[in-house]
């Protein structure tokens, strides 16, 4: 047995103070993580698996099934990578030319515009730990982390003391939460919950621009004018602020144009910062490696040498138009993250699906590979939320092949 | 109060916000075809004056229906959440994956905080499955 600290990959905030007791193959005991981080570590399982139409074969007959499928399609679809390393999805990347394939995201129908404007500098960003030593001001909008990231109020934006915060949440910050529903986070703020009707955001980010120029803010719904330029005050005398941007404002907007608005007229009064509440522990990674490779985040299609991007390459649109004839899905659920009404136009198409746990996608698959779980079976880094990059080590050892490893040997195949 | 009402099977039309929840991204971690993930995804809350009207008690079953799809799914009532009449609350998941709408308008984004329905109560038909 021994003890160490570890990173947990559960989501995007790799904590790296996670405490592990554990033998060769097994975890014992957890230390430090949340709940789902907890769940996510003790999924390891001991049993090496390579089913064909759902029957058990051997690697080699898995392969050669893989590399048949995506010799005989024209246009592959390469999707999810999410959950994989950076190291991972580079290989995926370097098949995805190979083959020609269309390659893509969760972040493409989420997160993907505003990681595109980080990546570009079109917003001003921070890490997470400026948010624990300097944070003042922090607004939660659309975003709910008491659930989706257990550990980001306690470990980072507003219960921990920070080298410029020693009197920590009781005296010097102030969380803010805008949202259509009182999350667990909307509770933890109290007062300072604005509860806005579904679509409401745009107005009230317009609102906020009147109210910090000293106009009179107002709303259709009517939200107190009076609230409001309370809460435009507040942003004023911000020293460091952050917004923490979740699915509910982004998929609230047509385009980031209202955003991009709000961070200029805050940073005319005050010192804001954004980052995103990405989900998967390495969705950014992903973004971040594409766009080294081709200059787009997500949605690229590859032809010949030349890189083509645009929404008509997403999952959601090359699933709807039919445009892709078979898929190579990594560590990743789209028959139960998209809507059925989409998802279904994969049941038309070979699937090879890789990734550690049984889902949906598996049980649709023409051959599934059982692979190690990044960060718990497999070493490599990734990339946070705010853009730090974070190397881990394997925790436990596996019989289960790498994703890096499978995807190799489908290149030398190919 | 609304036509609905008047109906054998009383029915309601409410907009469908969803959510994260921590209980069921870890049930979901642990067994996606458990029964634990099932219990917590597969259902709507409902303020208290919906559930009156639809005559229907918590933990109940109801019809979820709309032009994408037919779900069904355990009934909750509301806890700490200000009154919220016409609006329901739903874990994101297959569940209401199968309500929302295949339109993106070609931006490759689905309206998944835009699920109009409506409710009747399932007179004790089983939450669907999970399958595809």
């Amino acid at each position: 047995m021994e003890n160490n600290y570890h990173v947990c990959t559960g989501c995007s905030l790799l904590c790296d103070d996670i405490e592990v007791e554990y033998g060769t193959e097994t975890i014992n005991k957890i230390y430090t993580a949340c709940r789902v981080g907890v769940a996510h570590m003790k999924e390891s399982k001991e049993k090496v698996t390579f089913l064909v139409d759902n029957k058990p074969v051997d690697e080699e007959k898995a392969l050669s099934e893989t590399v048949k499928i995506l010799k005989n399609a024209k246009n592959p679809l390469i999707f999810g990578l999410g959950a994989s390393t950076n190291e991972a999805q580079k290989q995926a990347i370097e098949l995805g030319k190979k083959i020609n394939a269309t390659i893509d995201d969760s972040s493409s129908f989420c997160f993907g515009s505003v990681v595109e404007a980080l990546v570009t500098n079109k917003i001003k960003t921070c890490t997470l730990e400026d948010v624990r030593n300097k944070g003042d001001v922090i607004i939660f909008w659309g975003s709910n982390p008491a659930d989706s990231h257990p550990r980001h109020l306690s470990k980072h934006s507003y219960f921990p003391r920070g080298s410029e915060k020693q009197r920590g949440w009781e005296e010097e910050r102030t969380a803010i939460a805008i949202d259509i529903r009182k999350s667990h986070t909307a509770k933890i703020c109290g007062n300072y919950f604005i509860q806005i009707p579904q679509g409401g955001d745009v107005e009230l980010i317009d609102a906020l621009i009147s109210g910090l120029s000293g106009k009179l803010p107002k709303t259709s719904y009517n939200y107190p004018p009076k609230k409001i330029l309370e809460l435009a005050n507040i942003l004023k005398g911000a020293k460091f602020g952050i917004i923490f941007v979740g699915p509910g404002l982004i998929y609230s907007l047509e385009n980031l144009a209202p955003l991009f608005r709000l961070m200029q007229a805050l940073n005319e009064k005050s010192n804001f910062h954004l980052v995103p509440m990405v989900g998967n522990c390495n969705m950014r990674g992903f973004n971040e490696n594409l766009f080294t490779e081709t200059g787009y985040v997500n949605s690229v299609k590859f032809e010949n040498g030349i890189v083509k991007h645009g929404s008509e390459y997403s999952i959601v649109e090359s699933l709807k138009a039919k445009t892709v004839d078979a898929a190579l899905i990594i560590g990743s659920d789209p028959f139960s993250s998209l809507p059925r009404s989409i998802a279904k136009s994969l049941l038309e198409i070979p699937i090879i699906s890789m990734g550690p746990s049984e889902t949906l996608t598996t049980k649709k698959a023409k051959v599934h590979i059982n692979t190690a779980i990044s960060g718990v079976e497999s070493g490599g880094s990734a990339i946070r939320m705010d853009g730090t990059l974070v190397s881990f080590k394997p925790i436990v050892e596996t019989k289960n092949p790498l994703e890096e490893y499978i995807l190799k040997r489908i290149m030398e195949a190919l | 109060m609304d036509f609905g009402s008047f109906l054998a099977a009383p029915e309601i039309k409410v907009k469908v916000v969803t959510y994260r929840d921590i209980f069921q991204d870890k049930a979901m971690i642990e067994n996606l075809f458990g029964d634990e993930y099932k219990h917590i995804s597969a259902v709507i809350t409902l303020d208290s004056a919906d559930l009156k009207q639809l005559n229907v008690k918590k933990g109940d079953t109801v019809i979820l229906k709309n032009s994408f799809g037919r779900v069904v799914v355990r009934a909750e009532e509301s806890g700490y959440e200000p009154s919220h009449r016409g609006i329901a609350y739903m874990p994101k998941s297959s569940w209401s994956n199968m309500l929302v709408s295949d339109e993106t308008c070609g931006k490759g984004i689905p309206r998944f905080q835009d699920i109009s329905l409506t409710v009747t109560s399932a007179k004790g038909e089983k939450v669907t499955e999970l399958e595809f």
